[in-house]
């Protein structure tokens, strides 16, 4: 009884420093979205621009996290499970976007795939133009978000003994089978976890988009692309709608994360 | 025949873990494979499962060679030491798994389920998730795992490792019986001697990758062939005495060797008698057997039935012990005893005799390189080439100065073992070299010991190496073979005798090592006057005989000398001998080595390889 209330104090100060640097911010995203009335919210969100954004965005976030499903798994998969020379300096690469500015990483992608850039130049008179299209934005989604994938599914492998697999092995299994039927059902909780990571960082993201979408209108425009564009040019209101959108949005994610997620759901599966 | 491995080998970076090991297993038999960690033991079991692919060897499971097929193909049931359950599937899941797998229909695989979790003693437990289960109920679910697809056979690792004393015993009954009534072929491997005793219809101990004997519990506690399995089941005590007409000689008494256990005349020779075989009482003519000594005790555990005992028995010349491991630096004998509860134990000083023991085989020999901090290959390469010629094992021991040094030696004296018989291991102690030499010669049993030695007229650096090794040479009760210079197996010997009985013990030992590498023996006396009295002609007639007797080609040469020494060294150069062989007083007195001593003089004037026999060896 004695501990709760010593903790009353430091919770109470920690609640005040998160007061305006979370929950205010927060609290005024909607309040603004909402000022104008809900018809005028549902005017804006239902608007041309603000659907194709809107939609958009989930698509590429779908997108996002399908690929990285898949190719943050095996990353993971190889890193856990495979003893080779240049491993570490590998399982540094594959972190490193997140140690980048997101900025820095839409540069040089742009200056790598763009109509000048080194494989840019080889790919021009073939007809493909990544850059300033929905694959370039899908690809620096990729980049920047594979960190995300690796970090929730590795530690699920490193923690699952070789023996399961061996074990499989001696039963019978194919290697395949054992991916299949030991491995990946292990892996539900992390792999859950990384893909809506993935979905969220993806939704968000802006710092790479904007210099590889570039930005327009209806074709390459994200959510928060449009909210950035809105705001530029004046229209609180409509930026605020689109932003309520795109908060409320990650509080689902956020609630199925606390949900199923790693340390929820490989053991919670077994302990229903 | 359901397991058959022949000549089984697997190297972990260069190293045998498994090393010519074959086996052969009848239909339905459960075999255990008793050894201790990093024996191997493991190891074998994945290689016959096929996580392992064996360097050489060949594995045959129920007549098909299976040495190259995958494990799936293999039709062999593991349970792991974590049972690896999958965790996400319920207990029915995990045992249906394997017919799953196998395209087995649903109906088929749910009536071989009830059956197994019948079988295992899980009835109605199916539907539960490994969480919700003990860990004597997972160990059951693995097991009925392995059984499902009904495997060629089953292999067991430490399956009652991690499980608590009672729920042990209950499980390795109910492993045995489900085990003969399903008659499946099982090898169980353990570290556990009692868990071995009590499962095992044979029993295979397993020691640094190589089988060294197998059969019934009963067989192996009453008739060990070998030492390291005499005191790895069971407790006793083991002596070194010598063989002398079939009858082994231990200093205050003498034992019978028996036919089948031949031992060379001279030889070593281990005896080991089981605490039980001991009797204590109060008056020496109480006892009946051979008598060990008047001894006290110096420890008593009440273990229920019996009553453990160790006593302390004053050194017996010419005795050595092996088993329980002596103390460096503390005389006496230590006996292990085990007498009934209800039995009385004389107060205060006891008789201790023997009622029953047992003869073990000669041993192959053992040969220990040590290296000092700045050796060079020498030392080890000599020792290989001994052990190889001799068809024994090489040690290589390496001092580190502190604990933290030992790590990196180890693995710097593993990197550099290159020994293509593959009988070498490395052992790493900490502390002074001519210190951890000698500790490491009393506590275990080796035939020789080869050391580098500093070359005669080099400079001060070596004069350090130098003093440890004469420390090692006054010290050691082990033969020394101290190189210096080049070494080759020697072609000649010289043997330099004395009168009196370190010579004899030189000539036994040097005669027993010329016959085994094959080389000649001169039999060399510095005669320092010029007419010699009659003994010493005796002395070396009987040497020219038992060298004969051997096998060994000798001849004498006697020479007259201004000293020993001198006529030594002078007869080597002029015969271009491969060795030197000489006797020292052994480890007793501490204080003969002056300048006048022999063996010092050679060992530093010499550079030709000398061997330095102490009077108490052998």
């Amino acid at each position: 009884m004695s501990d709760n209330r010593r903790a009353a104090v430091p919770a109470g100060i920690l609640v005040l420093v998160l007061l305006p640097l979370v929950l205010l911010p927060l609290g005024a995203v909607f309040v603004f979205a909402f000022r104008g009335g809900f018809p005028a919210f549902w005017n804006v969100v239902r608007s041309a621009d603000a659907q194709f954004a809107l939609r958009f965005s989930i698509l590429i976030a779908s997108a996002t996290a399908v690929v990285n499903g898949v190719l943050g798994t095996f990353a993971a998969y190889v890193l856990a499970k495979y003893r080779f020379f240049g491993k570490r300096p590998l399982g540094v690469v594959v972190n490193l976007p997140v140690a980048i500015p997101t900025v820095v990483v839409g540069t040089s992608l742009l200056l790598l795939w763009g109509p000048i850039g080194w494989l840019g130049k080889v790919l021009d008179p073939l007809g493909f133009h990544p850059m300033f299209a929905p694959v370039g934005i899908l690809l620096a989604h990729v980049f920047v978000t594979l960190p995300y994938m690796v970090g929730a599914v590795r530690p699920v492998l490193d923690e699952l003994e070789t023996t399961y697999e061996e074990a499989a092995y001696t039963i019978g299994a194919s290697r395949w089978q054992t991916f299949r039927f030991v491995i990946l059902p292990a892996l539900r909780g992390g792999l859950l976890s990384g893909i809506l990571l993935t979905f969220a960082h993806s939704l968000g993201e802006f710092g790479a988009t904007v210099m590889v979408s570039g930005n327009l209108r209806l074709r390459t425009q994200t959510a928060p692309l449009y909210i950035f564009a809105q705001f530029e040019a004046g229209k609180i209101a409509e930026a605020n709608a689109v932003a309520a959108v795109l908060a409320a949005l990650s509080f689902v994610i956020f609630f199925f994360l606390l949900t199923y997620g790693v340390g929820g759901g490989a053991g919670r599966a077994g302990r229903r | 025949m359901s397991i058959v491995l022949d000549g089984l080998t697997k190297r972990f970076a260069g190293q045998p873990v498994v090393d010519q090991l074959s086996l052969e297993l009848t239909e339905g038999e459960l075999f255990v494979l008793l050894g201790s960690s990093g024996s191997g033991k493991s190891t074998v079991l994945r290689l016959i499962a096929g996580l392992l692919s064996p360097d050489e060897g060949r594995i045959l499971l129920h007549e098909r060679d299976v040495t190259a097929l995958a494990p799936q193909k293999r039709g062999v049931g593991f349970v792991f030491q974590n049972y690896s359950i999958f965790r996400h599937m319920t207990a029915a899941k995990n045992i249906e798994f394997g017919l799953r797998i196998r395209g087995v229909s649903a109906a088929e695989r749910a009536e071989r389920r009830e059956e197994l979790l019948d079988i295992v003693g899980l009835g109605g437990l199916g539907g539960r998730f490994p969480h919700q289960l003990s860990g004597g109920q997972l160990q059951r679910v693995a097991l009925a795992r392995a059984l499902a697809y009904r495997p060629a056979v089953l292999l067991l690792d430490e399956p009652f490792g991690a499980l608590d004393a009672r729920i042990r015993s209950q499980l390795r009954r109910s492993l045995r019986d489900i085990q003969k009534r399903l008659a499946v072929t099982t090898i169980l491997v353990t570290h556990d001697q009692d868990e071995a005793f009590e499962v095992g219809d044979r029993i295979g101990v397993l020691d640094r990758g190589r089988l060294l004997e197998q059969g019934r519990a009963a067989e192996l506690y009453d008739r060990p062939r070998s030492l390291f399995v005499a005191t790895f089941l069971g407790a006793g005590t083991v002596f070194v005495g010598r063989a002398e007409n079939d009858v082994a000689g231990f200093g205050a008494f003498s034992l019978p060797i028996p036919a089948d256990v031949p031992h060379e005349n001279g030889a070593r020779v281990q005896m080991l008698c089981r605490p039980e075989q001991v009797v204590l009482a109060a008056e020496k003519s109480d006892l009946g057997g051979p008598v060990i000594g008047r001894g006290t005790v110096l420890e008593e555990n009440f273990v229920g039935p019996v009553r453990r005992l160790r006593l302390r028995v004053p050194r017996i010349p010419r005795l050595r012990q092996v088993a329980p491991p002596p103390v460096f630096g503390e005389e006496g004998l230590i006996v292990d005893a085990a007498v009934a509860s209800d039995q009385p134990i004389p107060s205060g000083e006891v008789w201790v005799g023997l009622r029953g023991w047992k003869i073990l085989e000669r041993p192959a020999p053992r040969i220990l390189a040590a290296e000092g901090a700045e050796a060079s290959a020498t030392a080890r390469t000599a020792a290989a080439d001994l052990a190889s010629a001799l068809g024994g094992s090489t040690r290589v021991l390496g001092v580190a100065q502190d604990a933290d040094e030992v790590e990196a030696l180890g693995a710097a004296l593993r990197a550099r073992a290159t020994d293509p018989a593959r009988r070498t291991s490395v052992k790493v102690r900490t502390g002074r070299f001519a210190h951890e030499v000698l500790a490491e010669q009393a506590e275990a049993v080796y035939d020789a010991i080869v050391l580098e030695g500093a070359r005669a007229g080099e400079g001060r650096a070596s004069a350090r190496s130098r003093t440890a090794l004469l420390r090692i040479v006054e010290g050691s009760s082990t033969p020394m073979i101290v190189v210096k210079d080049a070494w080759a197996i020697p072609k000649t010997m010289l043997v330099c005798t004395a009168v009196g009985e370190p010579g004899k013990t030189v000539i036994r030992f040097a005669g027993w090592l010329a016959r085994n590498i094959g080389a000649s023996v001169t039999l060399f006396h510095a005669r320092l006057a010029d007419d010699e009295p009659e003994f010493v002609r005796a002395h070396l007639e009987r040497g020219l005989a038992a060298l004969r007797a051997l096998d060994v080609p000798c001849r004498l040469a006697n020479e007259r000398a201004d000293s020993p020494a001198e006529g030594i060294l002078r007869q080597a150069s002029r015969e271009e001998s491969g060795l030197i062989a000489i006797g020292s007083h052994g480890p007793s007195s501490r204080s003969f080595f002056g300048r006048d001593d022999v063996t010092f003089q050679v060992l530093a004037a010499s550079d030709r390889p000398v061997l330095v026999i102490p009077e108490s060896a052998w």
